[in-house]
């Protein structure tokens, strides 16, 4: 008994005669999908491109002023605000450089200098974000407006204890203050 | 003790795979076949070395080792046994190691499995394994090894983390240790999270095969599809467990994070998602070379950039550098890991370019007709390789290039991928719809219009009984799924044509037809499986992106508040309480009506962990929405709570259509019988008998 199993037979529908080279359909083809592929990177690029900048750069450059733009900062945990009922969230960062070469160590110390350049942060419709705490390092997408606040509408947190390698003895003296 | 064995077995592993490579390369050049055995043989010693060292980790968190200072940094004394075991994986160090072990399983079950079906490919294929893995273990064991031990100096009354025991330093009070303790990142305590990493893994290590035998075939010449057929199932697996890993990192963002979402277009996602995508460009474009031997150049290149997008996205997670909530620690790994990415796509692509050139991987046919199955299927993986470049360019490439050609920094939004991504997932969609019914070879409009009408039809009175019944009908979502129903009917309507061809032909019942239609094509019957599981989760992924909808409510104890036209909340009561592994608990009691009946009761809660708060979401789930409730401020005293309400349609058919999705990879993937000669010799023989008789 023959067994079947339901393929579709291959040149089931081959034309007769000699085929005709088709291969410039192929290539009109592959030239307009790349073409609306690299429209959308680029048209996607322009909508969704936000300038990766200092708290220093924001608020001493006016260019800025206004544009949607990424920042990071060290969080003061003292000048956290947070409206459960209406979901507004405020808090207040400190400048820290682009690229540190220990970034809890300057978590640590922007956060403690009362000198460092910082920002006021104002968010609407927030959850109060989990690792919203002292020191942890911010990153905001948003816009400087004329009110001088920075009105952010994403934040990504990371705590300071993910840089950190804790010792024994660190944790022993925290604790012991 | 169990340090000095974890890490003299960990440094054996290492040493034992270089062997490997050694011993097999030179048995390949030289043609000794003594040395290729014993580069084998070094090769399977591996595993039960690295099992050694995993066991003894695994022994130490449980029976809490605080001395070994990776134990002392994920547990402490309050963590439950479960969690203990599922620290090994819950930070760089140990979950190096498990991959290690992982990776060393998966090159242990290829070594054993095909050794004598592809014997000429066996060497080079262990020296690639071995390569690969030799540089992890390497990283482990020299960079990031989970045995170094806290000591203390009496001199200088200070702790060191050290692998080798310097002088006159003396073991640290257990006490003290135990104390201080860190415990598990309370984010890593869901089960979510407990099987996503290592499902994820298993998918990362698990095309080390695929790509190993490839590069084994580049190398030796044999440039038939013998590589493909030793690896198939290999690249389905690895697959399964990559798509597993990604759906239970959704389901964790879900239920953990508290955004109501389950997908941010964050870059280590991202880059988890781009090998998925190129894996699922090759699964495709591998049937082409198999039935027509066809884009053998291109299956190569996919399956190189396939590992080479797994290890980026290794390097991308591990190294630290990229900001993201699911990144490690900045780590010194990242660059040594850079480095081997890229040498290993480069003698891998080098390899591939020097075979192309010699003219040794032609195609045996060309491309006739737009409509035939292997044009169709070209275009799918153009449209999955244009969805990996567009997410690679998005959550690097982009930054990347700003950064070194114009001294910018730029990250791009979710707004980007939201605009890039539709209309490709919407090609994906119609592919998936019109390439089952083409025919190898070639197709004319006019018999692919008449295979289309069935589906079309279902199609369209699907999108009417929608329109008419349903409040999910926007023009953007009718269209969305208008296609993705498409796809959808078209796997069943191919499904159910075999099944009738089969009944007609054999006269068997339908439940026999459509067994036997599986067991003899079950990669294309299996594959159809998946086409449903992926329609499934494009459903869910509508109707929660277009239709979710978030409100904030304040509510006091016993009052009731509506939400939507169906749904009513009420708050019963707060509790506050400490856990017994410490955590302060916010307990908010609450009911939720639908439609004036009550459904559910459901608790939103708030642990505070020494460290860190944690909101978990309380959640009435059905197959048609979610009811999903963030406890977001409380005030015991006055009995009154915050919350944050989403209410997100379909989203349960994301982790359905996932099930669906795994069910079919593993039909598909499945072992046939293998019936041995001789049986198989009794069988033709009685049935002659039966049929004389």
């Amino acid at each position: 008994m023959t067994n079947i199993a339901w393929e579709k037979p291959a040149a089931l529908d081959k034309p007769k005669g000699k085929p005709r080279s088709g291969s410039w359909k192929f290539a009109l083809g592959g030239a307009l999908m790349l073409a609306a592929v690299v429209y959308l990177v680029v048209s996607g690029t322009m909508v969704g491109a936000r300038f990766f900048i200092t708290v220093d750069e924001v608020v001493h450059n006016p260019a800025y002023l206004g544009q949607t733009v990424r920042i990071t900062g060290a969080v003061i945990g003292s000048t956290i605000q947070y409206d459960p009922v209406t979901g507004d969230l405020e808090f207040t960062i400190a400048h820290i450089d682009s690229e540190p070469t220990d970034l809890a160590t300057e978590l640590h110390r922007v956060a403690n200098n009362p000198v460092s350049t910082r920002l006021h942060i104002v968010m609407t419709n927030q959850t109060k974000p989990d690792l919203l705490v002292h020191e942890a390092q911010a990153i905001l997408t948003g816009q400087l407006r004329e009110d001088g606040n920075f009105h952010a509408n994403y934040v990504l947190l990371k705590c300071p204890s993910r840089f950190q390698e804790n010792t024994p003895g660190n944790m022993i003296r925290t604790t012991n203050d | 003790m169990l340090a000095e064995i974890g890490a003299v077995t960990l440094g054996l592993a290492f040493v034992v795979s270089l062997y490997a490579i050694l011993a097999s390369v030179m048995g390949e050049v030289r043609h000794r076949t003594a040395w290729v055995l014993s580069g084998r043989n070094a090769a399977l010693l591996t595993l039960p070395l690295l099992a050694i060292s995993t066991g003894a980790l695994l022994v130490a968190l449980v029976t809490e080792q605080y001395q070994i200072s990776y134990v002392w940094s994920v547990s402490d004394p309050t963590t439950p046994l479960f969690y203990r075991i599922t620290a090994l994986w819950g930070s760089q160090r140990g979950s190096l190691l498990f991959w290690c072990v992982l990776m060393a399983l998966f090159a242990f079950g290829a070594i054993v499995l095909n050794w004598k079906s592809d014997r000429r490919l066996m060497p080079i294929a262990i020296a690639a394994m071995m390569a690969v893995l030799a540089f992890f273990v390497g990283i482990t064991f020299f960079m990031e090894n989970p045995f170094t031990r806290w000591w203390l100096d009496p001199s200088t009354m200070r702790e060191v983390d050290t692998l080798l025991i310097p002088p006159g330093v003396v073991a640290p009070d257990q006490a003290a240790l135990a104390a201080t303790a860190q415990g598990l990142n309370p984010l890593l305590r869901h089960f979510g999270m407990i099987i996503h990493p290592p499902m994820l893994y298993l998918g990362f290590v698990g095309f080390v095969v695929p790509f190993a035998f490839a590069v084994a075939a580049l190398a030796s010449g044999d440039l038939t599809t013998n590589w493909i057929k030793a690896t198939r199932r290999w690249t389905l697996v690895a697959w399964l467990f990559l798509s597993l890993g990604l759906i239970l990192g959704g389901r964790w963002a879900y239920d953990v994070l508290g955004w109501g979402g389950y997908w941010g277009w964050d870059p280590v996602e991202n880059a988890a998602f781009l090998p998925w995508l190129v894996g699922t460009a090759f699964l495709h474009s591998v049937m082409i070379q198999e039935k027509r031997g066809m884009l053998k150049v291109w299956n190569m290149a996919l399956v190189i950039m396939t590992f080479s997008a797994v290890m980026f996205g290794t390097f991308a997670t591990r190294s630290g550098v990229i900001q993201s909530v699911h990144s490690f620690a900045r780590s010194e790994i990242g660059w040594p890991m850079l480095l081997f990415w890229a040498g290993m796509t480069l003698v891998a692509g080098a390899l591939l370019v020097w075979r192309w050139q010699r003219g040794e991987l032609r195609d045996e046919h060309p491309f006739v007709g737009l409509l035939s199955r292997e044009s169709l299927f070209v275009m799918n993986n153009v449209i999955f390789m244009a969805l990996t470049v567009a997410i690679f360019w998005g959550s690097f490439g982009a930054p990347i290039t700003a950064s070194l050609f114009f001294n910018q920094e730029i990250t791009l939004g979710v707004e980007y991928f939201m605009l890039v991504t539709p209309p490709l997932f919407a090609l994906m969609y119609l592919l998936m719809g019109v390439a089952p019914l083409s025919a190898w070879s070639a197709m004319s409009l006019r018999r692919m219009g008449a295979s289309l009408m069935w589906p079309l039809l279902l199609t369209a009175a699907t999108l009417f009984v929608i329109v008419l019944t349903s409040e999910l009908n926007t023009p953007v979502s009718v269209l969305a799924y208008g296609l993705v129903f498409m796809a959808g009917y078209v796997a069943l309507y191919e499904t159910a044509r075999g099944v009738w061809v089969r009944r007609r032909a054999h006269r068997e019942s339908v439940w026999l037809a459509l067994r036997r239609l599986y067991g003899r094509n079950q990669r294309r019957y299996g594959g159809y499986i998946v086409h449903l599981g992926i329609v499934v989760i494009g459903i869910g992924v509508i109707g929660s992106t277009i239709f979710q909808l978030e409100t904030r409510r304040t509510l006091q104890i016993n009052e009731t508040q509506r939400i939507d036209r169906q749904y009513e909340l009420r708050l019963d009561g707060l509790q506050q309480g400490i856990s017994a592994d410490n955590r302060e608990l916010i307990v908010a009691a609450m009911t939720v009506f639908r439609d004036g009946r009550e459904v559910a009761r459901i608790q939103p809660r708030i642990d505070n962990f020494p460290n860190m708060p944690m909101t978990i979401a309380g959640a009435h789930s059905t197959l048609e929405k979610d009811f999903y409730v963030l406890l977001t401020g409380y005030d015991t005293e006055r009995g009154i709570a915050s919350f944050k309400v989403y209410i997100n349609p379909l989203v349960n058919l994301v982790w359905w259509g996932g099930l669906v999705l795994i069910l079919g990879t593993v039909l598909a993937a499945w072992p046939k019988e293998i019936v041995p000669e001789t049986v198989r010799r009794t069988r033709k023989v009685n049935s002659l008998a039966g049929e004389m008789a």
